[in-house]
Parts: C-alpha cells; sequence; structure tokens
C-alpha cells in the first residue's frame, strides 16, 4: 500500500492555491514559476488542469540520470527522489520526462519536480476543490467510480 | 399556505413549492410538520436543538422572522413562507 | 518590501518612454494598494476638471499587497482613473489572474499617461517592456484579443484588453480579463481606447515576499478555515453563483422589476442561480488564489442563443432579467456573453436597456428611434438585438452604450434614469431595503452595491440582522460597510471573503505578510481615509450634497406588488445621522477635523 497524489481535473476550479501552497513550501515566498505543480487553464474553455510528477515505477528520468541522483526512494513508497548533493544538473532528467514534470529552474540552480512535501503535499491541503488528493493507491479513484456508481442507485431508486 | 424552498433547501425536499391546506398555528409547527414528511436533512436545516438553525433564513410575506417572532411567529391561512438556506452574492 | 515589490511602473504613451519608481513605503502603508494607493496616485497627479477621455487622464492599474499571496480569495486588482461616466475617482474591481502576474512582474502599480499615436499594446515581461504595434488586434473581441495578443507575446501571458466597446469610447466600456473578469464599471475601459491601448500582455517570474511565513501561513489557515465554515464562502455560492440572489430579493420584494417599476417579479426563479446550476452550469470556476469559487461556467445550448463562456452573475441576470421584464435565462446568459466579448457594463447597459423599453412605453421615443424594434417590457429578442448594438455603438445602440443619464435626458426625461450620480443603481430596491439606498446616494461612485454592502445584515442574515425596512442605525451600518470595504478594496481581498472573515482576520494576514503591524482600528481608518480621499475628489468635480440623492421615484412611488408593496426609501431619515457620524459638516463636507485625523 503506497500514496498516491491523485489529479481530479475535473474538480479543478483554476484557482492555482496549489502552486502558492508548493512554492511557500519550497522557499517559504510566493513564485509560481518555481511551484512543482503548475495548473494550466484554457479561458475559452474555462477549464483548469494541475500537472506534477506522477512518481513513475520505471521512470525515464531515472533511466537516464548519469549519477543516480534521481532515484526510486528507498524509504518511501511511490516517490522519485532527487539528491541534491550528486546532481550535476545535466538536465538530462527535464529532457527525459515525456509529461515536462521536471523541470531545470536557473534561479535556485534546482531540478524541479514533485517531491510530495514529506509525505504531506501542501498543494493537498491548500486545494479547495478536492482537485488534488494524497490517497491510499486502493483508494485513489474511488470519489470518481463512486460518483458514477450513485447515478444508478439514484435511477433504482426512482424506478423501485 | 404557500411554502417555498430555495437552493440546497430544494434538494431536500425535492420540489420548490408546496401548499399546504390547514394553516398551522405558528412557525415551530410548521417546520416540525414539514421536517416529518421531509425527514432529517431538512429536519437539520431548520432546527438546531429546539431553536432555529442560526444558517437558516425564514420569510413570513417577505419579513425575516428573526425580527418578527422567530419560531413563535403566528401563521395565517393566505401566508406565504420562504425557506432559504444562507445566500450570498453582489 | 513585503508583500509590496517595491516598484511602480510608468509608461507614457505619448512619449513612448518607460520609467521605474520606487514604492513610496509610507504610501503603501497608509494606503495599502489597489483602489487606495491607485487614488492617491489619481488625486496627487490629474486634475479633477481634466477631460476624462483626454490625454491628461491616468489609468492605473494596480494590485494590492494580498495579491499574488495564498490569503484566500485575495488576488484582486483595480483599475483606477477620472470616470468618464460620471467624472469619480473611479476604481474598478477585477479578478482572474492579472493582478497577481503584475505582482510576480514585480510591480505595486502600472501607471498609464498620455495617449499613443495609434493603437498600441503594452508587453510587460518581468523588466521587459515595450509598446507594440497593435494595428492588426484593433477592431478584435476580447477572446479573439487574447489569444492574438498572446500569440505575438507568451501563450500563457495574462492579458487585460478592451473590445470594440472600449475602442469606441463607450461611457459603459469596461476592461476584460482572462476573457471572462471585468473591471466592469464607470466607463474605465473607454480612457484605455481614448490612449488607443487596446491591451496590456504581463508575463511574470519573480515572487511575492512574506515577512513572517510562520505567522502569515497561521493567519491565513485560520481565515480559510473560517470562510469554509461559513455556508456561503464554503459551499453556497460555489453550488449556485452569486445569481441565487433572485430568488431571496424577489421574496423580500426588492428585485427592481421594469425599470424600478415596481419590487417584484412573479418569473424570477427561472432566471436564478437555481435554474443556471440546472440548465447552464458547466462547472465552477475560481480566480487566483480563491476557495470560493463563485465563477459560473455556462454554456447555452438553445439555438436562439447558443454560446459559451462564464457568467451571468446577479447582476447581469437582474439587468438583463426583471428589471427588463424577462424571465428567459437563456437570452439573459446570451446578453453576458456579448457583454464580455465587447467589453462593455452589464449593469449600466441592462438597466439602461430596461430604461430604453419604459421610455417606448410611455411613448417618448418610438420604433423609429430604435431601428425599427419594439423596444417593450419582456420582449426578449429586443433585449438581446439591442444588446449587441450597443456593444458594437451601431444605431440605438450607440446612444444606449452612453448610459441611461445621457439616454434619459437626450429625450427630456432625466426621471426616468435609475442612476445616481450618472451611474446605474444595481440590483437591490432601496424601497424594500433601506440602508442600500443611502449606500447609493452617498457612494463615491455613483450607483454602486459592492462598496457599502448593507444588504449582507439587512438580508442575508450574515452575522446579524436588521429589518430592510427601518432607517433606524442604517447610517452606522452603512459607514463600516464603506469603510471595512475601502481598507479591503485596497488590500487586493475579495469582498466575498467576507463571507467568513472580518476586519481582525485580514488585519491579522496583512501584519504578518508586509511585516507593518495592523490593528483593526488601524485598518478600518485606512477605509475611511480611502472613502474620504475619493470624496474630496467628487467635491472638486463639482458634486454637492445635492447629488446625494436618489431617483425621485424611490423616494415617491411606492413599490407597486410584492412583500414590500407600499414601501419608498426614506432617505431624508438616513443622510443627515451618516453626515454627522463621518465627522462631515451639514453638506457632507469633510470637516478640517476629520482630514487631519485622517491625515488628508
Amino acid at each position: 500500500m503506497a500514496k498516491v497524489l491523485m489529479i481530479h481535473p475535473d474538480k479543478c476550479t483554476g484557482c492555482h492555491n496549489c502552486e502558492l501552497a508548493c512554492s511557500f513550501e519550497h522557499e517559504g515566498q510566493f513564485r509560481p514559476a518555481a511551484s512543482r505543480v503548475q495548473a494550466y487553464t484554457w479561458e475559452r474553455e474555462g477549464m483548469t488542469v494541475p500537472m506534477m510528477c506522477q512518481q513513475c515505477d520505471d521512470a525515464a528520468c531515472v533511466k537516464v540520470c548519469p549519477t543516480g541522483a534521481m532515484h526510486r526512494s528507498a524509504t518511501r513508497a511511490n516517490l522519485v527522489d532527487w539528491n541534491e548533493q550528486v546532481c550535476i544538473r545535466c538536465k538530462m532528467c527535464t529532457v527525459a520526462c515525456p509529461f515536462g514534470n521536471a523541470r531545470y529552474d536557473a534561479a535556485s540552480s534546482s531540478i524541479f519536480k514533485c517531491d510530495t512535501c514529506q509525505g504531506a503535499p501542501e498543494c493537498v491541503t491548500f486545494c479547495p476543490s478536492g482537485a488534488l488528493e494524497f490517497v491510499d493507491d486502493e483508494q485513489q479513484v474511488r470519489s470518481r467510480k463512486k460518483a458514477y456508481a450513485a447515478k444508478f442507485r439514484e435511477a433504482f431508486q426512482e424506478v423501485s | 399556505m404557500t411554502v417555498k424552498y430555495f437552493a440546497t433547501i430544494r434538494t431536500y425536499t425535492g420540489e420548490a413549492v408546496r401548499r399546504i391546506d390547514d394553516a398551522p398555528a405558528d412557525l415551530r409547527e410548521l417546520l416540525a410538520t414539514l421536517a416529518g414528511r421531509y425527514g432529517t436533512s431538512f429536519r437539520r436545516a431548520v432546527f438546531t436543538g429546539d431553536d432555529l438553525n442560526p444558517e437558516i433564513i425564514i420569510l413570513v410575506n417577505g419579513r425575516n422572522v428573526l425580527y418578527l417572532q422567530r419560531l413563535d411567529t403566528p401563521l395565517a391561512a393566505d401566508d406565504e413562507v420562504s425557506i432559504f438556506p444562507m445566500v450570498a452574492g453582489g | 518590501m513585503f508583500g509590496w515589490t517595491g516598484t511602480i511602473l510608468r509608461v507614457d504613451l505619448t512619449k513612448g518612454t518607460i520609467t521605474r519608481e520606487a514604492t513610496d513605503p509610507k504610501l503603501a502603508r497608509d494606503y495599502l494598494g489597489a483602489r487606495g494607493l491607485g487614488g492617491h496616485i489619481l488625486r496627487s497627479e490629474v486634475d479633477p476638471k481634466t477631460d476624462s477621455l483626454g490625454p491628461d487622464n491616468k489609468l492605473v492599474f494596480a494590485p494590492g499587497p494580498f495579491t499574488g499571496t495564498f490569503a484566500p480569495s485575495a488576488g484582486r486588482f483595480n483599475v483606477v482613473t477620472k470616470g468618464p461616466l460620471n467624472g469619480v475617482l473611479a476604481a474598478s474591481n477585477s479578478g482572474g489572474s492579472f493582478g497577481p502576474e503584475l505582482k510576480y512582474a514585480g510591480y505595486d502599480a502600472l501607471i498609464i499617461e498620455g495617449k499613443a499615436a495609434k493603437p498600441v499594446y503594452l508587453w510587460i515581461k518581468d523588466d521587459q517592456i515595450e509598446i507594440r504595434d497593435a494595428a492588426a488586434i484593433w477592431g478584435h473581441n476580447t477572446l479573439d484579443t487574447t489569444d492574438l495578443v498572446r500569440a505575438e507575446t507568451d501563450e500563457d501571458a495574462k492579458v487585460s484588453c478592451i473590445g470594440p466597446a472600449g475602442e469606441h469610447q463607450a461611457l459603459l466600456a469596461c476592461i476584460m480579463n482572462e476573457m471572462h473578469r471585468a473591471a466592469g464599471r464607470t466607463g474605465v475601459g473607454a480612457v484605455m481606447g481614448s490612449k488607443n491601448l487596446k491591451a496590456i500582455a504581463v508575463s511574470g517570474s519573480g515572487a511575492v515576499k512574506v515577512a513572517d511565513p510562520e505567522r502569515f501561513k497561521a493567519a491565513v489557515m485560520k481565515a480559510r478555515k473560517l470562510i469554509q465554515a461559513h455556508p456561503v464562502g464554503g459551499a453556497g455560492l460555489k453550488a449556485y453563483g452569486t445569481d441565487v440572489l433572485v430568488n431571496i430579493l424577489n421574496q423580500v420584494g426588492a428585485l427592481p422589476t421594469r425599470n424600478y417599476q415596481d419590487g417584484y417579479f412573479p418569473t424570477a426563479d427561472k432566471t436564478g442561480g437555481e435554474s443556471l446550476a440546472a440548465k447552464q452550469l458547466v462547472r465552477p470556476k475560481g480566480c487566483f488564489s480563491c476557495i470560493i469559487s463563485c465563477g459560473r461556467v455556462t454554456k447555452v445550448d438553445n439555438p436562439a442563443y447558443a454560446g459559451y463562456g462564464e457568467g451571468p452573475e446577479y447582476e447581469s441576470a437582474w439587468g438583463f432579467g426583471s428589471d427588463c421584464g424577462i424571465d428567459d435565462l437563456d437570452a439573459i446568459t446570451k446578453a453576458n456573453f456579448l457583454c464580455n466579448e465587447y467589453g462593455i457594463d452589464t449593469i449600466s447597459l441592462g438597466s439602461t436597456i430596461a430604461c430604453a423599453m419604459e421610455l417606448f412605453e410611455r411613448g417618448f421615443i418610438t420604433a423609429k428611434d430604435t431601428d425599427g424594434v419594439q423596444l417593450t417590457f419582456g420582449n426578449t429578442a429586443a433585449m438581446v438585438e439591442m444588446t449587441r448594438k450597443a456593444c458594437t455603438s451601431e444605431g440605438f445602440g450607440a446612444k444606449l452604450a452612453q448610459g441611461s443619464y445621457r439616454l434619459a435626458e437626450g429625450y427630456g426625461h432625466p426621471e426616468l434614469s435609475m442612476t445616481c450620480k450618472k451611474q446605474e443603481m444595481p440590483a437591490y430596491d432601496p424601497r424594500g431595503v433601506q440602508g442600500i439606498g443611502l449606500n447609493y446616494a452617498t457612494n463615491n461612485r455613483g450607483g454602486d452595491h459592492v462598496r457599502g454592502y448593507t444588504i449582507a445584515i439587512e438580508v442575508l442574515q450574515n452575522g446579524a440582522v436588521m429589518d430592510p425596512h427601518v432607517t433606524e442605525g442604517k447610517a452606522g451600518l452603512d459607514i463600516t460597510f464603506q469603510n471595512l470595504t475601502g481598507a479591503l478594496d485596497s488590500s487586493g481581498a475579495c469582498l466575498f471573503s467576507t463571507f467568513g472573515i472580518g476586519g481582525a482576520e485580514l488585519a491579522e494576514m496583512l501584519s504578518a505578510l508586509t511585516g507593518v503591524e495592523y490593528t483593526l482600528d488601524e485598518f478600518m481608518l485606512i477605509g475611511e481615509r480611502i472613502w474620504n480621499q475619493e470624496k474630496l475628489w467628487n467635491l472638486k468635480v463639482g458634486y454637492t450634497k445635492a447629488d446625494d440623492t436618489l431617483p425621485v421615484r424611490l423616494l415617491k412611488d411606492p413599490i407597486k406588488t410584492g412583500p414590500s408593496k407600499g414601501e419608498v426609501n426614506h432617505l431624508d431619515q438616513m443622510l443627515p445621522e451618516y453626515y454627522k457620524m463621518r465627522g462631515w459638516d451639514e453638506d457632507g463636507v469633510p470637516t478640517k477635523a476629520k482630514l487631519k485625523e485622517l491625515a488628508l
């Protein structure tokens, strides 16, 4: 059993509290450019989707990293961790991640990717809409699946 | 008498309006009767203990019962009672 | 500096120069930002007698210290200028993401001066500023403008722009950002158009710093809890939007109907938030840092009025709804979409169309004046067509786009314009709610609800209840709301955060953020200062006690039907006490003692 930082884009209202919480947690100031989660908005549709590292089991960033800075955490389940000490900032991880979830920040000379804030992700705490959830892997789609199951419950209640 | 429901109250009652032939004597009696009809979620929305839930807004003929006589507000046969959760906007 | 960036950007469109100046810490401390700081800049640099559509007027875009932080629902900015609709010190408030982006680019305020020789747009990328040719963009609606500007700047740039209404310098023109958010009132869009400024694009990679991060986070968490626990901020507004107000205002008999000829509209429910949620809502939307999400992403399927966008808010649903005698929500929402796309104030336009409908029904104008349209109350198609024409300043629409005061006066019946200081009153009938009438009459920008939202207490039972039909205590109520809102508007917070928190929580967050200690009393004093600063401007423009009034209809003609039948507004019972409690003389002029107390 491991925790997953689950995204529910259907619930996102585009408030960017996740970005603010992330940058504040990591830098003590508000710099959304520094956030490891980015929420992209399409204004015509009024739709926003937050994106962050998915902690891939078979991570491209881990495969290409020459120093082992990107590695599967030995101590925490379901986490691709970044070792700042051995990282040479070659940026191969940023090239490799197909989702664009690792990036190099020149201002701080770091690789930014979601680290789940030591197991208590701030973005989840600050999201007002339940669009981000830090949840046991068994329950990561429960809310969504159950919402649709409830429609059957409604339908059957009406009939019987 | 007519009772109108708004916003989330409609989800508890399943309807927007109810006409009542025998007007209850006062608001307390009316709400108790309606709670009996609609169930727990409605009851919880209108009552806190024996008093009005502070988060409910009830109008009798457009007048807020908080400056009439609250649950003791007398009712007449042709009154219109409106029940709102706290709402807001700009 | 903390909270503030410490830099103000000044762009002179006549000379094409761009300069940077330091934010004066004392001014920041005493006026906060946004409405207050912008107001101070106007007062210091612009002659109140200036032509608002001339090159000497200035246009200030100013966020507040909270803007760009995670203070809950506090990402706002103001557009401050001399308002062309009525000459007041206009400060129009907007949400979205534009304000925060200005902060990340490094600015506490952007001051636009002069006039460009031909259409331009401004591109601000941190400290790189360019004035660029907008010839290819001029003429486009606000949605296309946003896309076109982004294509030339950055695909994620935040864009504030005018549509055709602002280009025509229509007095009701507004400024839109992120396509669907409006700095709506008093014609601020016309000022932007008069400067040949089509759009401003901003991209910022900087930071907003915090003086005491631990204290700030604790204060924010506490404020968030209070807002989320409140039934309105926590769930109500997200489920139903502001349009939920239609029914409660109608049920108290104070929903202005058919140009304020009545206060009750029997089929109002068809236009309310419940109907909107059932028929049109795609999803709720929140502005930057918002935890309330009152925004509505909506869709109309009805082919006659098909569209996709955001809104309507309560005010817009009223303006194109009961005020025009209309209960077709699809048409109302279509009118709202058009106003967003063309950049025109929904409140003032709805009320102006209603005024035109009354002029028509009374025979003071005919189909000859209205381009052949039967402009009667309840004529849905006519309302939508007139909205379209006003958006493009076409035919009779050109007159509508100048507002109801000039319209009605032009036809010899100014008494049919439902305005205070030439700005249309919003969706609360003062005959049914006494205190809001006092706010309309004394409001520095004319007909306005947000700056003195006594409805929260008089109708919405938010923390307290005062009988809307009585005048006792209303002077004090109005002053408290007006002062608190003055400070709130200047901090970058959204008014809706006050469904949950008050001045004390705002002061605590502000102190932790900026490192300047604000008590509740000091916070309220700032609000009072900002109110008086705007009043001083209005006095110089020539507004007098005679202008602190309501349309005669509201003072003399009782509401005809519904729960507030028979009521009129008793302004004369509230105004003298209001002046006295404000520390003003009997003519409504701030006394020297009061000005000294406020350091004005």
